[in-house]
């Protein structure tokens, strides 16, 4: 349970405050509404390279990690498809020099062309690190295009192909800022050693000056139901073979997304789960299995990926794991089965609230989602799910026509 | 209101570790840190069960990571579907000297779930089905890790800085073949039945009766023994440049570094700083110029690692080939410059605040503090080594810093090894 205080600004931030005096450190987390789905399909991997920008100094402060290092703080960032996330944490003393930074970057950058000239080539060096120069680093890549055709999760964060993000230009850098980066476009979550009234001193002090900018919401494609299945076969470089299924399933704020992340669990989570014991230990015809929804804000993708074991044809693993799925279409999972799920969602909830950092970033996505108060009634949400719940969102999505399949093989066999 | 005038700073006050309580079964101490928001717990059982103790190099960490594949009355599939049901989970860790089993739970099931780790520490029987799936998992894993430059750096890194000796071994697939059963079944008799090194305990636990978790630990076999072994201390090796041609590279992988010494020596908590100036944080000298200047990279960072016998020190990067010459020169330029030039003030004090920040995260929440005292339990030191350490992070001089340079990070000291693609 994180208890919390939530206000406005009138120049449309929303500002989320949760005290947690067990701490000698504040956590601050800022939450933008722009991800890879926000992009131009000519101009893809920009949310995340501007991401990178943000660290290039602002308008009036020429470096943003030196004073915060100063002041004995850390942060980070990350994006995905969905949005983008600056967090960090700072010993509560000096918790202003925090809001002084924060705001002077959503004021306005420097936007320097030395600052974009190496950026670009940083992010290229991460394209390559992460997705090129990694064994099965490029299966992402592969499996968006084939289970999306028009939506703009088509691509992935860093982008479709290293042109798009070789080519930015500063003048593209400062429209996207003007479009994204504006206190009504964000969430501002503070958590820790820190009293909410000095929390809303502070919040007021630097980010009440920002102006407001109002841009119309943007409508993104809407991705047309699949109607036939789609398979994909690679071969490259890399010893053994991988599978990835991928099915559309419901976007992270509709009813269904409990049942349907539970259904992950049942399949794949822990050695314990049905997938692992029967393809893994028994049968043997995997030696990875995994299963997951990616719970994004629009509708969504179901996904199960496994390691080939070295010998066993694609064909013959794959017809072993449809067996498993369809058995959790025709039969409900145990009382016993249901409720180990369950507790381990409970748990890695309480898990997952164990620093401030957690609690910031837990505030500001459920308010992203509509409401920051969402965050406390997880448990509940996902204690509601039945067996039958999940079985009827398994017969819905597992279908034949709704799958994409990426064979991701070694080109020695 | 002036934008461009940063807000005042405050020091930390005096930096406090809180000390465990400590309780003892089997002549083993349990160290128990009480605290959190969460009702959530962590218990490490650590044995001397490192690699050091078998001639073979796998036996140690196989029996470290099959424990919970099966007891003479539970199958591997009971024992994952009881610690799911109860939504906790073991880690399992082994290095050259010890082994550790670690169950993270909820704190309502902390007496269940540590009496089943105790079950399956007691009574584990490896059957031979489960090692060999693991084998067969490991071997397939190994492959495709022998495609990945930052592995391959690390192996040949390591090699040749620690040749011939344990610090330096990485896995080959022959050496799985070699598993024998009997071997594992041997060590865990020999060192999880008795061996055990100590326990820690950290969490909300404030409702859990001391008297019955320790009850529960009681069933431990094992006893603390102090488990002979012969100090190796590995060979002083000459510095060598090796490039180890990939040709499908996209990066190539650097490595650069030297043998030094481990957390016991005075010099190591001041080389801490020396090292954070130079690759230890965001704002580093290898990350603003590599990264943020020249862009060569996604990353470059240096450490410090401490091992009981020995330590070492590195720099590791990966960069774009066609850069690569360019990269290794920028970072030789910059050793040398600590090596020549006091470090400016300005750039001592943020890296003082940053350390004094850093730490205070390192030892924020119930599961952090033990992880910290856990380091310095196994190194034999106290708390004592935190304080000094803070002590030097506030007082040490530029002039402190430039000796101690020279003393330890002398470029032509150093080993230089490298995996990618070679340009013509």
């Amino acid at each position: 349970m994180i208890e919390f205080e939530k206000f406005k600004l009138e120049n449309g931030l929303t500002v989320i405050v949760h005290e947690d005096h067990s701490t000698p450190l504040v956590a601050l987390n800022i939450l933008y509404k722009v991800g890879a789905r926000n992009e131009d399909e000519s101009k893809t991997g920009f949310a995340h390279l501007f991401e990178h920008l943000m660290f290039g100094g602002s308008v009036n402060i020429p470096d943003y990690d030196n004073p915060l290092q100063m002041a004995g703080g850390e942060n980070n960032a990350f994006t995905n498809n969905d949005f983008t996330n600056y967090y960090l944490t700072i010993p509560s003393q000096n918790a202003e020099t925090a809001f002084w930074l924060e705001s002077d970057r959503m004021l306005s950058l420097a936007f320097t062309e030395k600052s974009l000239e190496v950026q670009r080539n940083v992010v290229v060096e991460e394209f390559k690190q992460r997705y090129l120069n990694q064994p099965y680093g490029d299966a992402w890549l592969l499996l968006r295009p084939l289970a999306y055709k028009v939506h703009p999760y088509k691509w992935a964060t860093i982008g479709k192909e290293l042109s798009h993000i070789e080519t930015a230009t500063i003048d593209d850098v400062k429209a996207f800022f003007k479009k994204y980066y504006h206190p009504s476009n964000a969430i501002l979550s503070i958590a820790g050693d820190i009293s909410t009234e000095k929390a809303k001193e502070l919040t007021e002090k630097w980010f009440t000056p920002i102006p407001a900018i109002h841009f119309s919401k943007q409508i993104l494609p809407v991705e047309p139901v699949q109607k036939e299945k789609r398979e994909l076969v690679v071969h490259k470089a890399v010893p053994s073979g991988n599978i990835y299924k991928a099915w559309h399933c419901c976007a992270r704020s509709d009813y269904d997304f409990y049942a349907t992340d539970l259904l992950s669990d049942v399949l794949a989570r822990g050695k314990s789960s049905r997938l692992y014991q029967s393809l893994v230990k028994e049968k043997k015809v995997f030696t990875e299995i995994g299963a997951y929804m990616l719970g994004d804000l629009d509708k969504s993708l179901f996904l199960i990926e496994g390691r080939l074991t070295d010998g066993i044809a694609p064909a013959d693993a794959e017809l072993e794991l449809m067996k498993e799925l369809e058995l959790i279409k025709q039969v409900p999972a145990g009382e016993d089965e249901l409720q180990k799920v369950k507790n381990k969602t409970e748990s890695s909830l309480v898990f997952g609230e164990m620093n401030v950092a957690n609690k910031a970033l837990n505030l500001a996505y459920f308010e992203m989602l509509g409401d920051a108060s969402l965050s406390n009634e997880q448990a509940a949400l996902y204690n509601k799910v039945t067996a039958n719940d999940i079985m009827e969102v398994a017969k819905k999505i597992i279908t034949p026509e709704n799958c994409s399949t990426l064979y991701y093989l070694s080109q020695n066999n | 209101m002036n934008r461009t005038v940063a807000p005042g700073l405050l020091e930390p006050e005096k930096i406090h570790l809180m000390e465990p309580e400590i309780l003892s079964i089997q002549n083993a101490p349990i160290y128990i840190f009480n605290l959190g928001t969460q009702d959530v717990a962590k218990v490490e059982i650590i044995f001397n069960a490192g690699s050091r103790f078998h001639s073979l190099p796998l036996i140690a960490s196989l029996t470290n990571e099959l424990i919970d594949e099966g007891t003479s009355t539970k199958t591997s599939a009971q024992i994952a579907e009881l610690f799911d049901y109860y939504g906790a989970h073991i880690q399992t860790e082994c290095n050259v000297d010890y082994a550790s089993v670690t169950l993270f739970t909820l704190t309502k099931f902390l007496n269940k779930t540590v009496a089943l780790l105790i079950e399956i520490i007691n009574e584990s029987i490896y059957p031979e089905d489960e090692v060999q799936t693991y084998i067969q998992q490991e071997k397939q894993r190994l492959t495709i890790n022998q495609g990945k430059v930052d592995y391959l750096v690390r192996k040949h890194f390591n090699a040749e800085l620690f040749k011939g000796h344990r610090y330096g071994y990485f896995p080959k697939i022959a050496d799985y073949d070699a598993i024998k059963r009997a071997d594992i079944l041997a060590f865990s008799k020999a060192n999880y039945h008795s061996g055990l090194h100590s326990i820690i305990v950290s969490g909300q636990i404030s409702d859990v009766s001391k008297k019955d978790l320790l009850k529960v630990f009681e069933q431990l076999k094992a006893k603390k023994t102090s488990t002979p072994y012969e100090i190796n201390h590995p060979k002083p090796t000459p510095p060598v440049h090796k490039f180890i041609e990939k040709e499908d590279a996209v990066q190539n992988a650097i490595r650069i570094g030297k043998r030094l010494f481990n957390r016991t020596h005075p010099d190591y908590p001041k080389l801490t700083v020396l090292n954070t100036i130079l690759g230890g944080y965001f704002g580093s000298r290898l990350m603003s110029n590599i990264r943020e200047d020249k862009g060569y990279t996604y990353g470059i960072g240096s450490g410090l690692v401490s091992l009981s016998e020995d330590g070492y020190f590195y720099i590791a990067t990966e960069v774009g080939a066609p850069v690569f010459e360019d990269a290794i020169k920028e970072i030789f330029k910059e050793i040398s410059k600590l090596n020549e030039e006091l470090v400016p003030t300005a750039e001592l004090t943020l890296v003082r605040n940053y350390l004094l920040g850093s730490f205070q995260r390192s030892i924020d929440g119930p599961f952090a503090i033990s992880d910290r005292f856990k380091t310095i339990l196994l190194s034999g030191l106290s708390y004592d080594y935190f304080y000094n350490y803070l002590d030097i992070v506030k007082n040490i001089t530029p002039q402190e810093l430039l000796t101690l340079s020279q003393k330890h990070l002398f470029p032509s000291d150093l080993t230089q090894v490298c995996v990618g693609k070679k340009l013509l």
